[in-house]
């Protein structure tokens, strides 16, 4: 057998187990987190963002489809069900911190959780975009695992909502500290929430390098936000349906 | 390690027998997540494997969607030319959000609540 036959045996026999799908991810996030720490964790620099980007060119380049590649990552994605199981842990970490304040956090959620579906979907009405791009709009602010959920139960894109969503969290890390110095809200769990529920997981992990309190009522605002956002969403398409 | 990932695939799959049984307009985990925190109301405290566990997935939460968001490669045309709606929506959205939210809090907490 020639060198180049052999090549090509490997290549098969790469491309059809799942190896080679989860080496090109976890390869592409282990770039993205490097950097994501090079650019001192700037929200640009989204280790996510990158790794998408990277592996999206990869599979186009090698030709794989994505059928394919997704057999292979789906081990990673399964673990998304898991993940999300575990908010629980920083949703009650938040909640023994909360003291008084549940009557300004939950009106604050109510309120940014409308705001965010309401202005998403009417914004990209008016500007023309198609029903798909529009019904992805729905739960894009709520943290990703969560908003693919609730995308497939209303019969929408799970992969377009995933997209907006980390795209959301993406704008939401880099505007956040503007437009809250704007609106001059100095306090930093207002801060935190209002991060968290704009801008679920990226804001979280941004508002946990500013400082503690500030994560803390971060990661309580996305956690609130998916469990109000899965049962209300919903509820709220069959109503305009 | 392990006891916390068997506690978490513990209430993980009791959501999805109550999502396929009872609640199919829940998703299965969203369900798993609110069982297991009522499970750490009752108990008052958190078990280290559980936090371990529950602290290695928040750290690379992140690697999680990247399958499923690679999928952009099936819609790239409908993304390009839905371009300017979707930044138009996804940046006011965002800006409009935040800034709700923390008006909101501002306006409905009292002054000196963070000196308490």
């Amino acid at each position: 057998m020639n060198e180049k036959n052999s090549i090509v045996e490997i290549w098969v026999y790469l491309s059809g187990s799942p190896l080679l799908a989860l080496f090109i991810t976890l390869a592409a996030y282990q770039i993205g987190l490097f950097a994501y720490q090079k650019s001192k964790q700037s929200p640009i620099a989204n280790p996510v963002a990158i790794a998408v980007i990277l592996v999206a060119s990869i599979i186009q380049i090698i030709d794989m489809p994505y059928d394919t590649y997704f057999k292979g990552a789906q081990f990673i994605h399964f673990l998304l069900g898991s993940a999300t199981v575990s908010l629980a842990i920083p949703i009650y970490r938040g909640l023994r911190s909360l003291r008084n304040r549940s009557f300004p956090l939950l009106a604050s959620l109510a309120v940014g959780g409308g705001v965010s579906i309401f202005s998403a979907v009417g914004i990209a009405s008016l500007l023309g975009a198609d029903k798909a791009i529009q019904g992805a709009m729905y739960s894009k602010s709520v943290t990703a695992p969560i908003a693919m959920g609730i995308a497939e139960r209303i019969g929408e894109s799970p992969t377009l909502t995933a997209i907006f969503a980390v795209i959301t969290g993406i704008l939401g890390a880099i505007f956040a500290p503007y437009v809250l110095d704007v609106i001059g809200v100095k306090e930093w769990w207002q801060r935190g929430f209002a991060i968290g529920v704009g801008a679920h997981g990226i804001g979280t992990s941004q508002a946990f390098s500013i400082n503690h309190e500030t994560g803390t009522y971060a990661s309580l605002a996305m956690g609130l936000h998916g469990i109000v956002g899965a049962i209300a969403i919903p509820a709220l398409c069959q109503l305009v349906n | 390690m392990i006891s916390g990932l068997v506690q978490i695939l513990f209430f993980q799959s009791l959501g999805e027998l109550l999502s396929k049984l009872a609640l199919p307009f829940l998703p299965g985990p969203v369900i798993g997540l609110v069982l297991l925190l009522f499970w750490l109301i009752i108990k008052k405290e958190i078990n280290h494997s559980l936090a371990l566990v529950s602290d290695g997935f928040s750290k690379y939460f992140g690697i999680l969607f990247v399958p499923a968001a690679v999928g952009v490669v099936l819609f790239l045309p409908q993304l390009k030319a839905n371009a300017l709606p979707i930044i138009g929506a996804l940046v006011g959205s965002v800006i409009l959000t935040i800034a709700c939210s923390a008006l909101v809090l501002k306006l409905a907490s009292k002054k000196g609540d963070s000196h308490e």
